[in-house]
């Protein structure tokens, strides 16, 4: 077993044979300096040992978008280090820490700390070879892992400094290099982990394996809050390697065995009926839609308001249309799975998560311990997309182990993955246009209905201001379109099957509803949808929407870009339709979409092409900028022309990828992106923002090719016919 | 429950498991070959795809009883050092985001490029179709393959 950090930088920091500092939040610390028994824990920290070999630490999850290679370059960039010599450990809860991935977050929170830290050790090792050769400190740089004294030719490598530079104390403000002396940052760099994972030796958390491990499947309640009602346990206490049967406190019934299949096969003879849901509990979507639908008509919250200007003419005409958003799976490869090790009072765990903390926490509680005595392991995670930031996979898996009094791996199987998720949300949302005698679109209303996370406790009543409101409804209260009169709202609907984030979270809903609307003004107005959005830019350059701050002069330029470089304008042949979109997500990250698509005499529509333009500020690796695109891209296909879930009775109707489709390689177009706007002061997050946009770019699309207005996902061959 | 014999990657097996239990779990929890991953059970998403004579089959659909003296190669038995001209096409083209499905994507590749040494853009379709990523690494998955596909035919052999 690796010993704790905690062990680690008290041995380290005794011996004196690593330069080791933590990175507590903004502060650095010498973990040398420390004194001895002090409670040192930082969540994240870089050490540099006498072979000149560099660790750092990562507070964050890989699940595909890069962190991992991408963070480690911040660090290497000001380090000066050998980029081939990086060794990375994954971070583990401690006290402060703050661990979670989501947001797309990442890069932006670790663009200053992760540089400070490279940069204090640098100025660190530099000191201490100046002070071994007697030289001015001002005569020595260091590049790829070495101190070099340029006019006596003199190097020392960073291995056969740290003694000396542990006994520095560390630099407060150390200097940050200017952007021009850059050889990673903005460099296309190969993912860190990419051998592993092509060779097969990348560790999931399905991969976890550990002495005496035990495997489990657990049948859960047919729906939320279910009893069980009768169980013969015979045909599955038959089965071969089937050690244990558990009743969870949860209502599920879980079957533990020496191997995944008999797991697997004993939960399939196992034979449990649960208590029918009483009606007015039978959870169904199609009955939510229409709750939705009335909800949206409600005045709701108001979430921004802006009265028109005096001068502005009256509205005379008005136009209106409610758009609806399903309820969609996350559906990563790796199905939710957890090795958890209770032992007396304490438990290890190991999972694939993106909420080591709400784990550690929500375990402990399960188990009655505090929760220091939750060690967890974060594994790679083969596909997050928000659905591990909820964590019943790995309080089920600790319930278990304690019944069973063994280590256990909880596997859920596809069907469970589909059924039990923290699904996306339903939403619906009423939009409206009001034009004055001349024609001219004065004012815009957007109201949002959707529902409050159920993954985590809300905020009391007294904490919901604007601002928490506006937190719901992402892509509605920052319409960034200068419309004289804005009002957006939002209406919570009760929904009480798990939801929680998703890839973008709240925006892709309110971005396709607002997408669509805009064109369908620009429709009404006889426009052409790109140049009315141009239009609709104009005006104040920066403008304020809660806590967003807008700057219509980035907006601009992606939609510029896709207009030149896609040949907006031409005309399509029949059967051919090219739509656009655009968003500002929370005025970090600004991308436009120009896509093409075809339909077929079946109504068969297929995407041709996609050209995207993304400002993402200054880039950190250009190869995971593009990864990103393509991947919003195609996850946005799925969701115009892959699967929905349904519910009936309370339960999910969609069991795998037959009934939950994804976009596959014969659905996924030529995809052109053009990264603008790269010479900005600072980075901004690109594992979500594509995602809103790229929907109603494609449904506008359809739009241009049949005249079918698409306000309702995902789009059907039925939809578009007649 | 009998012993049957079963050649990994060069490597003769005797293992011991029910007649039912699919390669995929024998490989994964008997022989620790975690690289073939679960991800559907129900042969729909291609995760667990492993080569026999040259060919992608999915192995959570090969049951123990079906498996005497057949022969299988897994991703970790295609190169020890990802040599092979599908994983330097897959590093080389960047396709890689949480990785999870590509070992089985590159099995499936290494399958077409067996039968198909010069394939067309509809070949590779249709043969990686049949496969789930759902982070959206198609499109350089798709390079990949075209640049496997020339390495392996100028090296004459697959």
């Amino acid at each position: 077993m690796i010993a704790s950090r905690r062990t680690f930088l008290k041995t380290a920091a005794l011996s004196g044979a690593s330069l080791v500092i933590g990175i507590k939040g903004t502060r650095l610390v010498n973990a040398a300096s420390q004194a001895a028994g002090t409670a040192f824990q930082p969540s994240s920290w870089i050490r540099i040992d006498p072979d000149g070999l560099v660790s750092l630490t990562i507070g964050r999850t890989e699940m595909g978008q890069g962190v991992r290679t991408s963070l480690a370059m911040l660090l290497a960039e000001e380090l000066e280090a050998d980029w081939t010599r990086i060794k990375l450990v994954q971070a583990k809860p401690s006290p402060g820490s703050d661990l979670g991935t989501g947001g797309s977050d990442s890069i932006r929170s670790g663009w200053k700390t992760l540089r400070q830290a490279g940069a204090a050790a640098r100025e660190m090792l530099i000191s201490a070879a100046a002070a071994r050769w007697k030289v001015d400190r001002e005569t020595c740089t260091a590049s790829h892992g070495k101190v070099v004294h340029a006019s006596s030719g003199r190097t020392l490598g960073y291995g056969e400094l740290v003694n000396d530079a542990a006994r520095l104390p560390v630099p407060e403000k150390p200097p940050l290099k200017a952007r021009e002396k850059f050889n990673i940052i903005g460099r296309r760099t190969a993912r860190i982990d990419g051998r592993d994972i092509v060779t097969g030796r990348a560790r999931y958390g399905i991969d976890t394996k550990i002495p005496g491990m035990l495997y489990a499947s657990l049948e859960r309640p047919a729906w939320n809050g279910a009893k069980l009602k009768k169980m013969d346990e015979d045909g599955a206490r038959a089965v071969n390697g089937v050690r244990s049967i558990v009743k969870l406190p949860g209502g599920g019934v879980a079957i533990v065995a020496s191997n995944t299949w008999a797991a697997i096969k004993g939960r399939a003879a196992l034979s449990v009926e649960w208590d029918a849901a009483a009606p007015n509990e039978a959870f169904d979507s199609d009955a939510h839609v229409k709750r939705l639908e009335a909800a949206s008509r409600e005045t709701g919250f108001i979430t921004r308001k802006e009265d028109a200007p005096p001068d502005t003419g009256p509205v005379t005409k008005t136009i209106e249309a409610i758009y609806h958003y399903p309820f969609y799976a996350h559906a990563p490869v790796e199905t939710m799975n957890c090795v958890a090790d209770v032992r007396e009072n304490r438990c290890t765990i190991w999972a694939p998560t993106q909420a080591p903390e709400r784990l550690q926490r929500l375990v402990g509680e399960l188990l009655g311990i505090p929760r220091e005595n939750v060690e967890v392991n974060v594994t790679l995670v083969g596909g997050g997309f928000g659905r591990r930031l909820g964590v019943d996979y790995a309080v089920e898996a600790a319930a278990i182990s304690r019944a069973a009094k063994a280590p256990v791996q909880l596997l859920w199987s596809r069907a469970d993955d589909m059924k039990h998720g923290h699904f996306q949300a339903a939403s619906a949302h009423y939009l409206s246009a009001g034009f004055d005698a001349n024609n001219k679109p004065v004012a815009w209303k957007h109201t949002k209905a959707g529902s409050y996370h159920n993954i985590s406790p809300l905020d009391p009543e007294d904490q919901r201001n604007i601002e928490w409101y506006q937190g719901w409804s992402w892509g509605c209260y920052d319409v960034p379109y200068a419309f004289p009169a804005v009002q957006t709202a939002y209406v919570a609907v009760d929904l009480p099957v798990k939801h929680g984030p998703w890839r973008a979270v709240f925006a892709p809903s309110s971005v396709f509803a607002r997408e669509g609307f805009v064109d369908e003004v620009a429709q009404s107005l006889g426009a052409d949808p790109l140049t009315f959005r141009l239009d609709m830019l104009k005006g104040a350059d920066v403008i304020k929407a809660g806590d967003a701050t807008i700057d219509r002069r980035r907006l601009r330029r992606v939609l510029q870009t896709v207009r030149q470089k896609s040949g907006w304008g031409e005309k399509l042949e029949k059967g051919r339709g090219r739509g656009v979109a655009c968003n500002a997500y929370f005025g970090y990250t600004y991308i436009a979409y120009v896509v093409d698509v075809s339909v077929d005499q079946e109504q068969h529509v297929r995407v041709d092409r996609v050209v995207a333009a993304v400002d993402c500020g200054l880039v950190v690796n250009p190869v995971g900028v593009e990864q990103q695109m393509e991947s919003g891209i195609i996850w946005g296909i799925s969701s115009v022309l892959g699967g929905e879930i349904t519910f009936k009775g309370g339960s999910a109707q969609q069991n795998s990828f037959a009934d939950f489709a994804v976009a596959r390689m014969r659905d996924v177009p030529p995809i052109e992106v053009h990264i603008i706007g790269a010479d900005a002061a600072e980075p901004f997050g690109m594992g979500e923002p594509p995602v809103p946009p790229i929907v109603p770019a494609i449904t506008n699309a359809i739009f241009a090719a049949t005249g079918k207005r698409i306000r309702r996902l995902p789009v059907r061959p039925e939809m578009l016919a007649g | 429950m009998a012993k049957t014999e079963v050649t990994i990657n060069g490597t003769r097996h005797s293992v011991e498991a029910d007649d039912d239990t699919p390669l995929l779990w024998i490989l994964r929890d008997t022989l620790g070959l975690t690289g073939t991953k679960f991800g559907c059970g129900v042969g729909v998403c291609g995760a667990c795809s492993v080569l026999e004579n040259g060919e992608a089959v999915r192995s959570c659909q090969v049951p123990c009883s079906d498996l005497a003296g057949r022969t299988f190669v897994t991703i970790e038995g295609l190169s020890p050092d990802a040599s092979h001209p599908c994983q330097k096409g897959w590093l080389e083209e960047e396709v890689v985001q949480c990785g999870f499905c590509q070992p089985g994507m590159i099995i499936t590749a290494c399958g077409l490029l067996k039968s198909k040494p010069n394939p067309t853009d509809a070949d590779i379709d249709a043969a990686m179709s049949e496969s789930v990523c759902r982070c959206g690494t198609y499109p350089r998955m798709r390079k990949a393959i075209r640049r496997a596909a020339e390495v392996m035919r100028s090296k004459g052999n697959p």
